[in-house]
Formats: structure tokens, C-alpha cells, sequence
């Protein structure tokens, strides 16, 4: 078994799940770690203790998978986890057992993603089932993706 | 209906309705509060139903029934008016009046509302004067002088309710009458009536000023009175006409204000109410004086009363802000002639009195802050003090000469004095010193014992906020704050710079200027310096003691504040004097000119050490979103004038700066987004200094030209499609985007058009980008951010370069066909910026310009159709472009191929908006004068649209339509341009 720390860093492209940023870097619609869960930033807002005090930062993010809001104070002058999110447009090819089998760019077909439930899974459902040929949105970070949209495919 | 329905069942099914809505939200369902709510309702608007009413007023015991009864009452005597006899309307209103009179039990609100239809009556019969004010005024004067406390209560009430029913403010009952009829009411009660009140209110006033207690009731009488004898709502002060002298000018209705004040102050709501008075007094002017002396005389009285009230008490809180309004009116109202006029004594005892409520106020809201109160009434009362001062010094010339010297220096050592800690008032100032030495302190303290919790701030943060004040003082003091004037060096500090000039060392004074390491006192002859440059000396002092703290990792001890005041002082200071300008001055201080003038030392050595200072603030401080932004103001300060920037580019460090920060490394890529932009602004801002060709082309080479290299590196890519979400692409991505928002920001008069011959490449490119990232709206966003931003910055000087122009159409157009749908997704800002630069393009440029916005406005009219939403602001933003394209059509002269575009455009925004398109044409056709024109155009109109009614997104219709407009604009394009 390989290190467990590589086998975490080692993403498809070779890059870290996450990499460290000082907290006032952070923009507001960016993306950090709060409560170990990768969260898209909502807002941003400096207070400081007293007035002579160091600034620190509130932040309020909403985990890009599960939709639930996290926040977090921190000094400003801490480094906080930034994940690598990555957003990619797979044809849909099939829907079996609830999975869907999705086409990556090299050709190969990518099975491990189940249906989303919602309204999103049935909207798919929908559209495949008219014969209508769609891009699936994954949404992918720290070793967990999901789908998160469709829409037609161009051209 | 209802009267077909005999009263005891009304009553009971009323009865019954009240109980349902009063009920519990939980013991009743929705239906059957809709039905009690609705039973309710139609027995308002039941016809004439005064005699059921009179009958529940007499029988029922629910109060809420009464109220409405009462209610019903008030809306059909307006309703019915003309139909009912005049003498039953009396009758009514008597009856109204002995009701309330026989049942001193009421409900208050109940009463309330019974006496505000009796209001309402009257103020509906003074229109047609079928009902006679005075008659109703003379009852209530006959209830005051009954001597019966609860008579003389309810006498109140009814003024209340007669000003406030007339006081034509939102008080004013809704009743269905026009806005008009209210003014108008308004006038005649003020003509007439409202004196008389006024006299009644001073007659209860009179009778319970001689007892012990007084009612909150009567209080607000005297309060809404005041708001009413207001000429104008919208003016706060007391303009009464020449009819109001005899009862105004009495000295007695004044001192009787004072005595009531004296007498209820203890009540704070009630207090509130008589200083509301007196400060109305104190605001009075206008015709109702006869002449000066009576100004005068009138003031000297009311001077007199203030000062016996104010020595005469021990202060309450609730006063503050009242006295302090009396204070501020009388300041305001009274020109200078009458203050001037005053008796001597009594005039400088009033400014004695002034200061010393000023000191007292002051110490008083530092209190305040301190104790972190939410309700900071000495705050208010005090900054209203220090406006009144302001008021009076302002032209001080109309004032005995030096008369308000020492007050000011009183108040101003006040103020100093309450921002400084203990030990109070120490004339000691240099607390910079301390702090160097109290830092070492903890220096040592921290080697002894590591850990932050060692430390003890309180020392530290005393001493933090005694020079954040004095920061803040001296800048004031040293110089202006001027919005787009070139600022000037405040003439007092120029003259007192000159007189002293005499007596002061140059050389020494330099010296001290130049020796921000070491205390002044220690550089031998250092009291035969110019002040105004020691002043700024102490601030570069206590500057570089942080710096140093800073190199000393102390950085954790120090006060951003402390960080941001002096950044904030050498913005400020810098701007003013740094390269002064001598020909903007009718004479200049030979220590001035000699420190910070063109070609002097002093200016060159300052210009480092500031950009030192920014260099190291931005570096130590990136975690300080405030601090880091007051810096690069400072360094955008350096370089936004030429004259300065030509000596800041020749610092070694700036051209550091520009390297490292082209390199995207720690330090500076730390920054947040905003603090980034404005440096790339200060960065390009230096690059249009004047420098040898070479030199410029090197500064270009290493400031802008890594940004296009590294920008091309990454999308020209083989595999950029593949590689582009990957995060370190994005951020490369993001950086540039937002570097090129700072250039962008960076556009002057004179740099428009290299910026924007540099932007365009960038432009074009962004337009694929955003292709490739149409996935992730927060790279969309900034796209597009960067396009209004370009707009916002330089779009006022494309006119002068219309090929730019076009280029820059051609994008923002491009981007409303590829990617409609990103439109509305902008945030409201951008979208705003986005739709005017539409609107200014179709309207104010060439006609190959407007041509392009036009073609832009059809897929966006397209998104909003297929999104159905009506409340976007995009779809309102569609309506708005609709009138535009509509009167461009028809009104304007065009040529054929605009008629086309103009043509799609205006049928599917008339897909969008029929309505709003029927109303133009309406509206169009309405102010047509002449029977053949409008016949004419009436007809084209009908034509046009015959073809494709109703309108809908289709393209053959589409087709019909724009075939039809050719012949439209052919046979009245003449018709209607002509003006």
C-alpha cells in the first residue's frame, strides 16, 4: 500500500487535493476549506478585537456538494485550505442501476457516478429518456465529485 | 344590504367576527379570519349606516366593534357628503362629542378614533364652510376652563386630533380625498384656526403649569402644535406670518415654555417635548418680526431664559440633545447683525455658557464611547455643539476681534484632552517616544517569556489611541481634503509658517526632517525649527519606530489603526505639500519651499522613504485589508502627478516593486484583490513618466509586457481546453483578468489610447476565454468585469479614437449573442454599467456604434422572452430600451441599414412589451394636433402591425413586421421629424 499522504495527493493532473493561501488572498466567490469540507465563499467580512486590534476575517461558505453553510473566524494573517475544484462536461451516454455512464475525452466511459437525487436527477431522466443528447456538469475536490448540471450539447 | 338587516343581528354577527379576529392565531383557521375581516369591511362600506352605528355605539360592549363603528362613521360622512342634510351632520358630530364626554371610561383607542372622525368631520365641512371652526373651538374652551382634570385631557385630544387630521402629513387620515384637498384644508386651518388652538393650547398650558402634575397627553398637544404652525412640512424651523406676531412675540408664551420645561424635565419623554418647543422658538425668523430691534430684543429674552434654565439645573441626560438643538437653531437663524446686537455681557456670558456645555458635552461622549453605550446622547449633542461653533467662526470677522480665541482654545484642548489617555491633559506629546520605549519593553519581555499571552496591551493600546488622535488632529490641521480641486496648503499654516521663518534654522530643521530614527529633542537647536515641518516630522518618527517594530518581528504588538492613521496622514500630507507648487501661492514659506519644493533634497529623500514605507507596509501588512489599501493610496498619491512620478521612478525600489509584483510572489500576491488592482493602477500610472526612451521601454518591458507574456504562455497551450480548470491556470487566469482591471483603472486624458491599444488584445482574447470557462461563473463574471471596467475607465475618450470605439462595440455586442443568458447573472453593479454603455453607445456614437448595441439588443430581448421572468432587471432594463428604440424609429432621421437592426431589435422588444408598446404609440398619436396627421400616422400604425398581431417570437412574422416598416418609415418618416 502506497503512502497513505502521496496516495491523497495524487489527483488525475497530478496536482494537491489542496494548497495553502494566506486568508486575505481569499475572494468571495472563491472556494476554501471550512469545518474539512470544500466550501464556495458567500461572503467575506473583516471585524478586528478592539480598536487597535489585528483584523480578523468571517467567513461563510456553502460546501459545493452537500449545499450546507459552514463558517469560519480566522486571523487574517492565517493560511487557510483552498481545494482544487474542477468543473468538467461529460456526454451522458446511459443510465444503468442508477449510475450514470458518462463519456470522458479520451473515449473512455466513466460509470461511478450515481443519479444525483432532485429534481436535477429527474431532469436528466427526462431528457435522456426524450432521446435528447446532453452534457452532464461534474463538479469534482478533495477525491469527491458530483454532478451538478445539464444542459444540451452544442453543435 | 346591511340595513336591510335589522341592528341587533348586526351587532351580534359584528360581535361575533370581533371575537374570530381577536382570537388566537392558533384557535382560528385562515377562512374564518378572511370571513370575520370581510364581514368588517362591508360593513364600512355599507350605505349610510349612522343610525346602526349610533345604536352600537349606545349598546355594544366590545370594544373593537366600537371602533369600528366609529370608523364606519368617519369613511361615509366623507362619502356621502353632498347627500346628507348639513344639520345632520351636526348632529352627528355633537352626538360624536357628548358620547366621548359621558363615558371618561373609554378605550383609549376607541376615543381616539371617535374623536379623529369628529376631525375629519370638521376638516370636510371647512371646505364648503358648511361647519364653523370656532363653534367646535368654543366648546373645547369651555371644557378646558371646567376645571375637571379629565374634561381638560380629553379637551386635548381633540386638538390632537384636529392637527394631526390637518397637518397634511402622512398622519393625515385616509379618508379617499385627494392630496389636494388636504393642502388646501391645510391652508385655510392655517389662516384661521390654528392661531386659535395655539391661544387654547396656552391656555391649558396656563392652567396646568399652576399645578403639581401635567399629562403626556397635554404635552403632545403643544408638540403637534408646533409641527403644524410650520408654513412648510418639509422646514424644520418656525416661519410664522405677520398675523402670529401678538401671540408669538409675547414675552410671556416663551417664559411660559420655560417654566413648563422646568416643571416636567424630570419626565424625559416629556422633556423632550418642551425643548422640541423651545427649540422651535429659538429657530423662529420671518415676517412675523416688525423690525431688528424686535429681533433683537426677542433674542436677548430668550438668551436670558436659556442661560437662568441651563445655570439653573443639574443636567439631565435626556437634555443634552435638546439643549443642544435650542443652541444650534438660535446659531443657525439669527444673523450675525442680531447676535452682534446683543447686550455685551449678556452676549459673552452666553459664549461662556456655550463653552462650557461644549467641554462638558465633549468629556461627557468620551465617556460614552468608552463605556460602549448604544444610545450616545452626549455624542450627538456634542458634535451638534462643535457644528454651532464652526457656524459662528466661520465668519468670525462680524465678531468683536479675538473674542472666540480663547473658547476655541478651550474647546480645542477639550477635545485633544478627552481622546488622550491618563494622565489627562499632560502637555507632554511625545507619546511616540514611550511607545518606542514601552515596544522594548515587551521586546525584552517576550525574549524572557515567549508567548503572546505574556503581554499586557492596556499600556499599549492607551498609548495606540493618544496618537491615532493626535494623527488624526495634525492632519487636519496641516491640510485639506479637497474632492477634484488642486489641494492648497491651508493659508493659516502658510502664514504662520512665514512669520516664524525669522527665527527658525533651516538647516537644523532639515536635519531633524531628515532624522525620523532619532527623538527631536535630541538634535541640538531643535525649538529653532518650523513647527509645520516638525509636525510632520513626529508622524515620520513614529513611522519609523513601527517600521522598525516590524523589522523586530513586533508586528504581532503593533496597532493597525496606528498603521492606517499614519499612511492616511502621508496621503494627505503628501498631497498637498510634497512638491509644492510655489506659482498656486501669493507668497511661501522659505522653510517649506527649501524642504519639499520642485528639485530640492528634502522632496527627493522624502519620496524614498515613503516608498519604502509602502514597500514595507504592503509586505508586513497584507493581512490588514484597510491598512494594505490606505498604502497603495499613498503610493498611487506618489505617482498620479507627474512631477512626482518623476522622482519616484527613479528610485531602485520602484522598479523593484514593479518586478516583484510582475513575478506574482509572496509578498504582494498576498494582497487582497482590490489592494492588487490599485497597485497595477499606480504601477501603470508610473509608467507615464517622463523618462528617456530606452528607460520607458524597459519600465514596459518588465511592468506590462509579463503580463501579455505569461497571459499568451498559458492559452495558447495546446492543451489549454484540457488544462484550464486546473487551479493553478485559473488563478494565472484570474490574476490577469484582475491586473487588467487596475490598468484599466489607471486611464488618464493623455494615456487612453496606448492603454487601450494594450487592453484590446487582451479583450479579444477574453472573448474565447470566456468560451472556455463558461462553466465557472466567478471567471464569467470577471470577464466581464473587466469589459465595464474598461468601459467605465475610458469609454469618455473613445470618442476622440472611433476605430477603438468600434473595436470595443464589436466585443460587448459579441458577447450579447454568444452568452445572453450570463447577462442577467451579473452582479447589479456590472449589469448597470453594462446597460449604459449600451444606452451611451446607441445614442452618442457614430452610427456604426449604434448599429452594433443594437444588434446586441436582440438577444437579450430574446433571453428575457424565453425566460419568462417579468421582475429582472434585465427585463426592465428592455422596457427602458424599448421608449429608446421606439423614438429612434419613428422620430429620428436614420439611415435604410439602421432601419433594419433598429427594425429587429424594436420587434422583439415589442414581443416583450406589447403593453408598453401600445401606451407609446397612444401617447404618440394623442399629442398630434392636426386631424390629417393624426389620421395618417393613426393608420401607419395599424398597418405596421397588421401583418403580425399578436406579436410573438416568430420569424416569418418577424419578416412581416420589418417588410411592413420599411413602408412605415417610408410614409411618415417625414411626418414626424420635421421638429
Amino acid at each position: 500500500m502506497a503512502d497513505p499522504d502521496t496516495d491523497f495527493n495524487s489527483g488525475d493532473s497530478g496536482a494537491s487535493a489542496t494548497y495553502p493561501m494566506q486568508c486575505s488572498a481569499l475572494r468571495k466567490n472563491g472556494y476554501v476549506i471550512l469545518k474539512g469540507r470544500p466550501c464556495k465563499i458567500v461572503e467575506m467580512s473583516t471585524s478586528k478585537t478592539g480598536k487597535h486590534g489585528h483584523a480578523k476575517v468571517h467567513l461563510v461558505g456553502i460546501d459545493i456538494f452537500t449545499g450546507k453553510k459552514n463558517e469560519d473566524i480566522c486571523p487574517s494573517t492565517h493560511n487557510m485550505d483552498v481545494p482544487n475544484v474542477k468543473r468538467q462536461d461529460f456526454q451522458l451516454l446511459g443510465i444503468t442501476d442508477g449510475f450514470l455512464s458518462l463519456m470522458k475525452d479520451n473515449g473512455d466511459v466513466k460509470e461511478d457516478l450515481r443519479l444525483p437525487e432532485g429534481d436535477l436527477g429527474k431532469e436528466i431522466v427526462t431528457k435522456f429518456e426524450n432521446g435528447e443528447d446532453v452534457l452532464i456538469s461534474v463538479l469534482s475536490a478533495m477525491d469527491e465529485e458530483c454532478p451538478v448540471a445539464v444542459k444540451p450539447m452544442t453543435k | 344590504m346591511m340595513a336591510a338587516v335589522g341592528a341587533p343581528e348586526v351587532i351580534s354577527q359584528l360581535e361575533s367576527a370581533a371575537k374570530v379576529l381577536m382570537a388566537p392565531p392558533s384557535m382560528v383557521s385562515t377562512e374564518q379570519r378572511q370571513h370575520a375581516e370581510h364581514i368588517f369591511l362591508s360593513f364600512r362600506k355599507s350605505k349610510s349606516p349612522f343610525a346602526v352605528c349610533k345604536h352600537i355605539l349606545e349598546t355594544s360592549k366590545v370594544d373593537y366593534v366600537l371602533f369600528q363603528a366609529a370608523t364606519a362613521i368617519m369613511e361615509a360622512v366623507v362619502r356621502e357628503w353632498i347627500l346628507l342634510e348639513k344639520s345632520s351632520i351636526e348632529s352627528l358630530r355633537t352626538f360624536l362629542l357628548t358620547y366621548v364626554l359621558q363615558r371618561p371610561n373609554l378605550q383609549k383607542y376607541v376615543r381616539e378614533q371617535i374623536l379623529l372622525a369628529v376631525a375629519v368631520i370638521v376638516k370636510r365641512g371647512s371646505l364648503d364652510k358648511s361647519i364653523d371652526c370656532k363653534g367646535i373651538f368654543h366648546e373645547v374652551s369651555q371644557l378646558i376652563s371646567s376645571g375637571n382634570p379629565t374634561v381638560q385631557t380629553l379637551a386635548c385630544s381633540i386638538l390632537t386630533a384636529l392637527l394631526s387630521e390637518f397637518s397634511s402629513s402622512s398622519k393625515t387620515s385616509n379618508i379617499g380625498l385627494s392630496m389636494e384637498f388636504h393642502g388646501s384644508c391645510k391652508r385655510l386651518f392655517q389662516e384661521d384656526a390654528l392661531r386659535q388652538i395655539f391661544m387654547l393650547t396656552m391656555e391649558v398650558l396656563q392652567e396646568f403649569s399652576r399645578r403639581e402634575n401635567l399629562s403626556a397627553q397635554m404635552s403632545s398637544v403643544f408638540q403637534r402644535y408646533l409641527a403644524l404652525a410650520n408654513q412648510s412640512t418639509h422646514n424644520v424651523t418656525l416661519k410664522p406670518t405677520e398675523s402670529w406676531r401678538e401671540a408669538l412675540l409675547d414675552t410671556r408664551v416663551m417664559d411660559l415654555f420655560f417654566t413648563v420645561h422646568r416643571k416636567i424635565r424630570e419626565d424625559s419623554d416629556m422633556a423632550q417635548d418642551s425643548l422640541q418647543c423651545l427649540a422651535q422658538l429659538a429657530s423662529m425668523h420671518g415676517p412675523i418680526f416688525p423690525d431688528e430691534s424686535a429681533r433683537v430684543s426677542y433674542l436677548a429674552h430668550l438668551v436670558e431664559g436659556l442661560l437662568s434654565m441651563i445655570n439653573g439645573i443639574e443636567m439631565e441626560d435626556s437634555e443634552a440633545v435638546g439643549i443642544s438643538n435650542i443652541i444650534s437653531n438660535l446659531i443657525t437663524n439669527f444673523p450675525r447683525s442680531i447676535l452682534t446686537a446683543l447686550p455685551n455681557e449678556l452676549f459673552s456670558s452666553f459664549i461662556n455658557c456655550l463653552t462650557m456645555l461644549t467641554c462638558s458635552f465633549g468629556r461627557s461622549a468620551a465617556l460614552e464611547e468608552v463605556l460602549d453605550k448604544d444610545d450616545m446622547v452626549y455624542m450627538e449633542a456634542y458634535d451638534k455643539l462643535l457644528e454651532s461653533w464652526l457656524t459662528l467662526l466661520q465668519d468670525d470677522e462680524h465678531f468683536p476681534r479675538g473674542c472666540f480665541v480663547q473658547p476655541a482654545v478651550q474647546v480645542f484642548n477639550s477635545y485633544i484632552q478627552c481622546h488622550l489617555a491618563a494622565p489627562d491633559g499632560t502637555r507632554n506629546l511625545d507619546r511616540v517616544t514611550r511607545l518606542h520605549g514601552q515596544l522594548q519593553r515587551h521586546q525584552q519581555q517576550l525574549l524572557a517569556s515567549p508567548g503572546p499571552e505574556s503581554v499586557d496591551r492596556k499600556v499599549l493600546d492607551d498609548l495606540y489611541e493618544d496618537i491615532h488622535w493626535l494623527i488624526l488632529v495634525t492632519g487636519y490641521l496641516l491640510a485639506d481634503d479637497p474632492q477634484s480641486e488642486t489641494p492648497l496648503i491651508p493659508s493659516e499654516v502658510m502664514e504662520y509658517s512665514i512669520n516664524h521663518s525669522t527665527e527658525v534654522d533651516i538647516n537644523t530643521t532639515l536635519q531633524i526632517l531628515g532624522s525620523p530614527g532619532e527623538k527631536a529633542s535630541s538634535i541640538p537647536g531643535c525649538n529653532r525649527t518650523d513647527s509645520v515641518i516638525r509636525l510632520l516630522s513626529a508622524v515620520l518618527r513614529t513611522s519609523e519606530v513601527e517600521s522598525r517594530a516590524t523589522r523586530a518581528s513586533l508586528t504581532e504588538l503593533l496597532s493597525p489603526q496606528m498603521g492606517k492613521d499614519i499612511v492616511w496622514f502621508l496621503k494627505r500630507w503628501a498631497k498637498t505639500y510634497l512638491l509644492v507648487d510655489e506659482k498656486l501661492y501669493s507668497q511661501i514659506s522659505m522653510p517649506l519651499s527649501m524642504a519639499f519644493g520642485a528639485d530640492t533634497e528634502g522632496a527627493q529623500w522624502i519620496v524614498g522613504y515613503l516608498l519604502e514605507k509602502v514597500i514595507n507596509n504592503l509586505s508586513v501588512w497584507s493581512s490588514e485589508p484597510e491598512l494594505a489599501n490606505d498604502t497603495v493610496e499613498l503610493l498611487v498619491t506618489l505617482v498620479e502627478r507627474r512631477e512626482r512620478a518623476n522622482i519616484v521612478i527613479q528610485c531602485e525600489n520602484w522598479w523593484n516593486l514593479a518586478k516583484q509584483f510582475a513575478s506574482r510572489s509572496p509578498p504582494l500576491n498576498l494582497l487582497s484583490s482590490s489592494v492588487q488592482r490599485t497597485l497595477m493602477k499606480a504601477l501603470v500610472l508610473g509608467g507615464f513618466a517622463h523618462m528617456d526612451s530606452d528607460t520607458k521601454q524597459q519600465y514596459w518591458t518588465e511592468v506590462l509586457q509579463p503580463l501579455q507574456q505569461r497571459f499568451l504562455n498559458v492559452i495558447n497551450q495546446e492543451n489549454f481546453q484540457q488544462i484550464c480548470q486546473e487551479e493553478e491556470v485559473k488563478r494565472e487566469i484570474i490574476a490577469t483578468l484582475e491586473a487588467l482591471c487596475g490598468i484599466a483603472e489607471a486611464t488618464q486624458i493623455d494615456n487612453v489610447a496606448v492603454l487601450f491599444n494594450f487592453l484590446m488584445d487582451f479583450l479579444s482574447n477574453c472573448i474565447g476565454l470566456m468560451e472556455v470557462y463558461r462553466n465557472t461563473p466567478e471567471t464569467v463574471n470577471l470577464i466581464i468585469e473587466v469589459f465595464v471596467e474598461v468601459a467605465h475607465k475610458q469609454i469618455c475618450y473613445l470618442g476622440e479614437f472611433p476605430s477603438l470605439c468600434n473595436q470595443y462595440y464589436k466585443l460587448i455586442t459579441f458577447i450579447c449573442e454568444i452568452f445572453p443568458e450570463k447577462i442577467p447573472q451579473l452582479p447589479e453593479e456590472l449589469f448597470k454599467s453594462l446597460m449604459f454603455s449600451l444606452e451611451l453607445g446607441m445614442t452618442s456614437m457614430s452610427s456604426e456604434v449604434s448599429q452594433l448595441c443594437l444588434e446586441a439588443l436582440t438577444p437579450l430581448a430574446e433571453q428575457c422572452a424565453k425566460t419568462q421572468e417579468t421582475d429582472t432587471p434585465l427585463f426592465i432594463a428592455t422596457r427602458h430600451f424599448l421608449k429608446l428604440v421606439f423614438d429612434m424609429l419613428v422620430l429620428q432621421k436614420h439611415n435604410t441599414e439602421m432601419t433594419v437592426v433598429a427594425g429587429e431589435a424594436l420587434y422583439t422588444l415589442v414581443c416583450l412589451h406589447q403593453v408598453e408598446y401600445s401606451e407609446l404609440v397612444e401617447s404618440l398619436l394623442s399629442s398630434q394636433r392636426d386631424a390629417v396627421i393624426y389620421q395618417r400616422l393613426a393608420d401607419a400604425f395599424n398597418k405596421l402591425t397588421a401583418s403580425s398581431t399578436p406579436p410573438s417570437m416568430d420569424r416569418k412574422q418577424k419578416v412581416a413586421f420589418l417588410k411592413s416598416l420599411e413602408e412605415f418609415v417610408a410614409n411618415v418618416g417625414g411626418l414626424l421629424c420635421v421638429k
